[in-house]
């Protein structure tokens, strides 16, 4: 098989706050009630100059997208708001796609989610992606109780309904749902984008959510569970697509890749291993209790997850290169591992972590720019024949 | 003693089972937020009265309803349950979940209640006693909460818990957020508890680490005819720790 001609690559950022107190493993959770003492601002500040820096990099290295997401009381991410972080990537950014992938529509009005989204994409001149995420558990335990995690989904759901109709139905409109109701649906502004710019939602795997992605129009992309299990997703996505008699697009699915590039394996693994670990041991530490408050899954769902080993913080490389995307090699040993993954999930969609955990700036830097020159040529090229190098080179050179 | 006879019955589409017991004037007893002990101990109340216990919907034996949003609806949950047993005037007995549930449907049903005992009841918010977050509450540290007594588990819930065990733990805990997760009390119940103008008994276990004794005083200075127990050396589980507790409120009762 092939790879596809359109392949995409976004760099994607979860902007830790890499910093933790030396005894931190005496800690249960780096989410939800790891005592923000250990949180310094002046420190803060360093890290987003560091980290914006690498998007900017990102950007003009030839990426198609830069991705960042949200999550709550914890140091596994600095972007509390991701759409603020998004808004300071338009004015230093010029050709990639500003992707929130993103905002737990659930913690917000979702007539505001709906009005921050076109904004941004406005502002960006048509160059944003949104992903609809439930939001994690954690996200329930550290947001105000009266969001209720058994009735999250539906809730959930709702919200997607009152951003579509604000971008897609001309206001002013009413809405009358279970959660919410407007007298007058009317966002200034409606997205650059028409009808609307493209829409993921985020899942885990659960059929309902695969569905409601397929029936929206959506696309799909999975978190945190094996490659097989995420490849069985895709297919599902695929058939129900098919069966409401549409075809989804090759960027309809997306992977996610973690990976560090050096000249040889050998100085990748040395150089790259111990941030990645670094980023499962630390900042995915979370006991079972905040993964699932009570009612945010059903009670069969919990029955599977609790039958299952809690992964969170227990990593071994062994396993992680198992059931996950993980490669640190030279870019010809990243290439390969990358063209099968793309090839067996048939899409054209990759989003790269090329930061993780404790990870210097200088590696960073190495990593996406080693990526952007050695590794995405190399795809391009087994994509599509006779067409050159590709784009990354192209824009490199015009930006330096 | 007396032991249950089991009843499955349709309520409003929401398949509940009961437990009766014994002969006499009705006493419906309403449990708390965990069925994990069982309901044994309260078998003694069947020597005297005829003992009614509802198994809330979304607990043990009884199915869900997901469309519970309040205490209120189970006050409602209630008032058809006791529809479809034929019982009208009635004693009632509420513990901790329950005794909030017993305090709200009482305040509806002012006449229906004969006589009203209130264990541990929760519900009340008392800023300067407040009622310990149970969701917050680690699954290791939340037994030697519930009581010092620990031998009080032994036979009755595996030990380690299995997977059966934790799941049904996980669906208890789901159904007390469906009506608990924004606020562990109702605001507005301080409001209306003069209404409760029936005799009641306020009983408590004096170390109790869930909702602290000291919350008897609050609920006593809201209720006209409140009379209040506390119990030395008994926690939340004040029930099912020492017989004492039961014979307290069967004579209270009677």
């Amino acid at each position: 098989m092939a790879l596809p001609p359109d392949l995409q690559f976004y760099f994607m950022h979860f902007m830790p706050y890499a910093d933790l107190p030396e005894d931190h493993a005496k800690y249960e959770s780096t989410w939800v009630d790891f005592p923000n003492k250990f949180y310094d601002p002046v420190k803060g500040k360093k890290f987003y100059d560091r980290y914006f820096a690498e998007m900017v990099l990102a950007d003009r290295v030839g990426f198609d997208g830069l991705v960042v997401n949200e999550h709550h009381s914890s140091p596994y991410n600095m972007m509390q708001s991701a759409t603020m972080v998004a808004s300071a990537l338009v004015p230093i950014t010029s050709r990639a796609k500003i992707c929130v992938f993103g905002t737990p529509i659930n913690l917000q009005y979702p007539n505001r989610v709906a009005e921050e989204y076109a904004l941004l994409d406005v502002m960006s001149g048509g160059r944003t992606e949104f992903a609809f995420p439930l939001g994690t558990g954690m996200e329930y335990w550290s947001n105000a109780t009266s969001l209720i995690p058994s009735t999250a989904r539906a809730r959930f759901r709702e919200g997607i309904d009152v951003i579509l109709q604000a971008w897609e139905q001309e206001g002013p409109s009413t809405f009358d749902g279970e959660f919410y109701s407007y007298r007058y649906l009317n966002s200034w502004p409606t997205p650059y984008q028409k009808p609307r710019p493209k829409c993921y939602i985020v899942g885990t795997g659960s059929p309902q959510t695969i569905e409601l992605a397929a029936e929206l129009g959506f696309g799909y992309s999975v978190v945190f569970i094996p490659i097989q299990a995420q490849l069985k997703t895709f297919e599902a996505y695929r058939a129900k697509t098919q069966q409401l008699g549409r075809t989804a697009a090759a960027d309809d699915v997306c992977i996610m890749v973690m990976a560090y590039v050096a000249d040889t394996d050998e100085e990748a693994l040395a150089e790259g291993k111990e941030h990645i670990l670094y980023y499962f041991d630390n900042m995915m530490r979370v006991p079972p209790r905040f993964l699932i408050p009570p009612g945010y899954v059903t009670n069969e769902e919990f029955r599977k997850r609790a039958a299952a080993a809690n992964v969170h913080g227990t990593a071994d490389w062994d396993t992680l290169t198992a059931n996950s995307r993980v490669i640190c090699g030279s870019p010809e040993t990243v290439a390969k591992a990358i063209e099968g993954w793309v090839e067996e999930a048939g899409t054209s969609r990759v989003i790269c972590n090329l930061h993780l955990g404790d990870m210097p700036h200088w590696k960073t830097v190495k990593n996406l720019t080693l990526f952007a020159e050695e590794v995405i040529p190399r795809l391009r090229k087994a994509g599509v024949s006779g067409n050159g190098a590709g784009r990354p080179a192209a824009v490199t050179a015009a930006a330096s | 003693m007396p032991s249950f006879e089991r009843q499955e019955l349709d309520v409003n589409g929401v398949k509940t089972v009961v437990l009766s017991a014994g002969s006499g004037e009705p006493v419906v007893f309403l449990h708390g937020a965990g069925t994990m002990t069982g309901f044994d101990f309260a078998l003694p109340l069947a020597e005297r009265f005829r003992l009614i216990v509802p198994i809330h919907p979304g607990y043990s034996e009884s199915g869900d309803d997901p469309s519970i949003s309040s205490v209120h609806d189970y006050v409602l949950h209630y008032l058809d349950l006791l529809d479809q047993l034929g019982i009208d005037s009635l004693r009632l007995v509420g513990h901790s979940l329950g005794g909030w549930m017993a305090a709200s449907f009482a305040i509806e049903q002012t006449k229906r209640v004969e006589k009203l005992a209130l264990v541990s009841p929760a519900g009340l918010r008392v800023p300067e006693s407040p009622t310990a977050d149970l969701f917050s509450i680690p699954p290791e540290a939340l037994l030697p909460a519930l009581t010092e007594n620990l031998e009080i588990f032994e036979g009755k819930i595996p030990n380690p818990p299995d997977l059966d065990f934790i799941v049904a733990r996980y669906r208890e805990s789901a159904s007390f957020a469906q009506v608990a997760w924004e606020r562990i009390y109702d605001p507005k119940l301080s409001k209306w508890l003069h209404r409760l103008t029936m005799p009641t008994l306020i009983l408590w276990g004096a170390k109790d680490q869930i909702i602290p004794a000291a919350q008897a005083d609050a609920w006593a200075r809201l209720i006209p005819e409140a009379q209040v127990k506390v119990l030395p050396d008994r926690g939340h589980l004040v029930l099912e720790e020492t017989p004492d507790a039961l014979a307290v409120i069967g004579d209270f009762l009677s």
